[in-house]
C-alpha cells in the first residue's frame, strides 16, 4: 500500500509532476544522445588515426620507431612470427615498406609518402579501401598501380589512368625512380593522408628501394582497440629484442590522453546537467512535502515510523525517476539510433579538424556504447535519491503535534 | 493497574520569550473500558492532554504512564510503535488521506502492522458493516459526506483494535443529528467491545453522552465526575 500511496501522491499535482518529469526526460534523453555523439566523434578520431593509416598496433625495429631510419628494416618473414600468428586477438597483419620522395606529373611535383603494401593484407588492417571516391583500390599483382589521396591528386591534376613518376633515394645510395599509374583516389577526410599518402605494391617498392625481402613495419588490427596496449605488452615479452610493438596510444600519445580524459569529462558533463535537474526535483518535492505537512502528521499519529515517512517520500522521487528513466532511455535510444544510422552531414558548413593525431569529421553521428546509457541512468536515479532525501528528511523529522495543527 | 495515568503533568509552550502553560499539575487516571470526555472551553488544555496521552507530545514536567509504562524517555520510533499498537485517533477534521479510498484509509494502520491484504479487507468490511457505511469502500474521501468521512475515520481508529481511542472534538464539524448518531455508535462500540474512548468536547450535548466528565479550565482540573465503579 505504501507503493500505491507513493504512486498516487505523485499525481496529486499533475501539472507540477509532468513539468518536473519532462525536465528529467529531456535531460536524460539529450544526455544519452550527446554522449552517443561524443563517442561517435572519438570513434571517428580513433578510426582516422588507426584504421586509415597506422592500424591499432605497429611492429617495427625500435630504431625505425624512433628515427624513421630507412635502414632499420626487418625481414618480411617477421610478419609470420609464431607469436603474431598465435595471438587470436590480432585480426589482421599488413607488412609495409615506406619511402618518402617526389611524385611528378608533367612539370609539377609534390612530396609524397609511398607505402608499399600487399593490398589484400592491408584491407585487414586499414579501411582505406572503403574510402575510394574514384577508380578502384589496389589489387595484388599490379606492380605499377597506385592509389593516392584526393588532395595530392588535385594538386597534380591527376585522374584515373594517368601516369606519374616517383623519385626517391634507394637503400644503395642510387636514385630510385619509376613510372606509376593511378588506379584509384581515396578521400579520408584527414588532410595528412589525403595530401601526401600513396599506396603502391610492396614488391615494386622493395625493388625500387633495393630492399628485397625487407619491410619497415607490420601494421596490425585487433578486435577491441582499447585492448591494444595490453596485447602489445604481451607481444613484446614474446618477440625478439630487435622488434618492438607499439600500440596506437604509444604512436599517438595525445589521442590516448584525449580518450583517457573522456570518462572524466563525461562525468563532469553529466553532473552539470543533472545538477540543474536535481534542483527541479528538490523544488517539486519540497513543495509537495510542505503542502502535505498535516497529512504527514496524521500518518505519524497513526503509528507510521519516521523512517517509513522518509521512505514514502523517497519512494515518490524514485518512482518519478524510474518513469523519467524509462521514457528518457526510450527517447535517448531512438535519437541515438537516428544519429547512428542517418546522422547529420555538416560538410557544407565546416571542414575536417585534425586534433591529437585524429580527425574530427564534419558530421554528427552517434555510436551505441553501453556506458552512454548506464551512466546517465545510474546518475539520474542517484540525483533523485539525493534530491529526494532533503524533503524526505524534513517530512520524517516533523513534530506530529505541530504538523497536525498545520492548515 | 490503570490503563492511563497522568502524574502531576504540566505542559508549557514557549513562543519567543512568552511562556504559555497549557496544562498545570494535572493528575488523572483512566481505567480500561471508560467512555470519558475532557470538557472545557477553547484553550482549557483538552487537546494538549489528549496529545500527551496519545504519545504525540511530551510533558514539560510530570509523568504520563500508559499501561504502567512511562513514555517520557521513549524515542520517536518507540512512540510511533506504541501508537500503532495501542492507540487510535479520531480528529475533528476527519483527516483521511485524500488519495486513498475509504477502505484503504481504514486499513492503513493494519498495513503498518503488517497484516496481510485479505485479512485487512475482511476486517474493514466487518467494521464498515458495523458503522453503517458498507458499499462506500471504494469511494475517495472527497466523494463522502462529513458524517461518512468521520465514520471511516472511526473505522480507521478501530481497525487495529487499539486499547484506547482518542477523539479530539470528533463531532465539531458535524450537524447535530449526525453528531448524535456517531456518539451513539462510539458508545455502542465501547459497550460491546470494551474499547476505551476518551474524547474532548465543549458541546454540552456530547458531554451529556459521556459516562465520565472531566472539566478543565486554564490547564487545571476543575471537576471530575470520577471513573465508574
Amino acid at each position: 500500500m505504501l507503493f500505491r500511496l507513493a504512486s498516487r501522491n505523485l499525481w496529486r499535482n499533475r501539472r507540477r509532476t509532468l513539468l518536473t518529469l519532462s525536465a528529467m526526460v529531456i535531460s536524460a534523453s539529450l544526455l544519452i544522445l550527446a554522449l552517443g555523439v561524443f563517442s561517435g566523434m572519438f570513434e571517428d578520431m580513433l578510426a582516422s588515426a588507426t584504421e586509415q593509416y597506422s592500424g591499432h598496433m605497429v611492429l617495427a625495429n625500435p630504431e625505425y620507431h624512433k628515427r624513421r631510419d630507412m635502414f632499420a628494416a626487418l625481414p618480411e618473414q617477421v610478419a609470420e612470427n609464431p607469436a603474431l600468428l598465435q595471438a587470436t586477438a590480432i585480426k589482421g597483419r599488413s607488412p609495409r615498406l615506406r619511402s618518402f620522395g617526389l611524385l611528378s606529373r608533367d612539370d609539377s611535383s609534390q612530396p609524397a609518402e609511398v607505402m608499399g603494401i600487399r593490398p589484400e593484407l592491408e584491407r585487414q588492417v586499414t579501411a582505406l579501401h572503403t574510402k575510394i571516391v574514384d577508380g578502384s583500390y589496389l589489387v595484388d599483382d599490379d606492380p605499377h598501380g597506385i592509389v593516392l589521396g584526393e588532395g595530392l591528386a588535385r594538386k597534380l591534376k591527376l585522374a584515373i589512368g594517368d601516369e606519374v613518376v616517383f623519385v626517391t633515394q634507394a637503400a644503395d645510395g642510387s636514385i630510385g625512380n619509376d613510372l606509376l599509374y593511378v588506379r584509384g583516389i581515396f578521400a579520408t577526410g584527414d588532410s595528412r593522408n589525403d595530401n601526401s599518402l600513396v599506396l603502391a605494391d610492396l614488391l615494386w617498392l622493395q625493388t625500387t628501394l633495393v630492399m628485397d625481402g625487407k619491410i619497415h613495419e607490420v601494421a596490425m588490427s585487433v578486435g577491441d582497440p582499447m585492448q591494444a596496449a595490453a596485447i602489445a605488452d604481451k607481444l613484446n615479452r614474446q618477440l625478439p629484442a630487435e622488434t618492438e610493438v607499439l600500440d596506437w596510444g604509444d604512436l599517438l600519445p595525445e589521442m590516448r590522453e584525449v580518450i583517457a580524459t573522456y570518462d572524466v569529462s563525461r562525468m563532469i558533463f553529466v553532473s552539470i546537467l543533472y545538477m540543474a535537474t536535481g534542483l527541479g526535483i528538490l523544488n517539486t518535492f519540497f513543495m509537495s512535502v510542505m503542502e502535505r505537512t498535516r497529512e504527514f502528521g496524521i500518518l505519524m499519529a497513526q503509528g507510521m515510523r519516521p523512517w517509513t515517512v522518509r521512505w514514502l517520500v523517497m519512494l515518490e522521487t524514485l518512482l518519478m525517476g524510474c518513469i523519467a528513466l524509462l521514457i528518457g532511455l526510450a527517447l535517448g535510444v531512438l535519437m541515438t539510433l537516428f544519429m547512428a544510422t542517418v546522422g547529420i552531414d555538416l560538410s557544407g558548413h565546416i571542414t575536417p579538424v585534425t586534433y591529437a593525431g585524429g580527425t574530427i569529421l564534419p558530421r554528427l553521428h552517434a555510436v551505441f556504447e553501453m556506458s552512454n546509457f548506464t551512466v546517465p541512468a545510474f546518475m539520474l536515479l542517484l540525483v533523485c535519491l539525493v534530491a529526494g532525501f532533503l524533503p524526505a528528511n524534513r517530512a520524517a523529522r516533523l513534530d506530529p503535534v505541530v504538523a497536525i495543527r498545520e492548515e | 493497574m490503570s490503563l492511563i495515568e497522568l502524574r502531576n503533568v504540566s505542559k508549557i509552550y514557549r513562543t519567543g520569550n512568552l511562556e504559555v502553560a497549557a496544562l498545570s499539575d494535572l493528575s488523572l487516571t483512566f481505567a480500561a473500558g471508560e467512555f470519558a470526555v475532557l470538557a472545557g472551553p477553547s484553550g482549557s488544555g483538552k487537546t494538549t492532554a489528549l496529545n500527551l496521552i496519545g504519545c504525540l507530545d511530551q510533558p514539560t514536567s510530570g509523568q504520563v504512564l500508559l499501561e504502567g509504562r512511562d513514555m517520557g524517555e521513549a524515542k520517536p520510533k518507540e512512540l510511533a510503535d506504541f501508537r500503532l499498537q495501542h492507540i487510535g485517533f479520531i480528529f475533528q477534521s476527519y483527516n483521511l488521506i485524500p488519495v486513498l479510498t475509504a477502505a484503504e484509509n481504514a486499513e492503513f494502520t493494519l498495513m503498518l502492522k503488517g497484516v496481510p491484504h485479505v485479512k485487512r479487507r475482511q476486517r474493514v468490511e466487518q467494521l464498515f458493516e458495523e458503522l453503517g457505511i458498507s458499499g462506500l469502500e471504494d469511494r475517495k474521501p472527497a466523494d463522502l459526506s462529513g458524517g461518512q468521512q468521520q465514520r471511516v475515520a472511526i473505522a480507521r481508529a478501530m481497525a487495529a483494535e487499539p486499547h484506547v481511542i482518542l477523539a479530539d472534538e470528533p463531532t465539531a464539524n458535524l450537524d447535530s443529528r449526525t453528531a448524535e448518531e456517531l456518539l451513539a455508535l462510539m458508545r455502542d462500540l465501547n459497550n460491546r467491545r470494551g474499547t476505551t474512548f476518551l474524547f474532548s468536547s465543549h458541546d454540552d450535548r456530547v458531554i451529556a453522552q459521556a459516562r465520565r466528565v472531566i472539566r478543565l479550565e486554564d490547564g487545571c482540573l476543575h471537576d471530575d465526575t470520577g471513573p465508574l465503579s
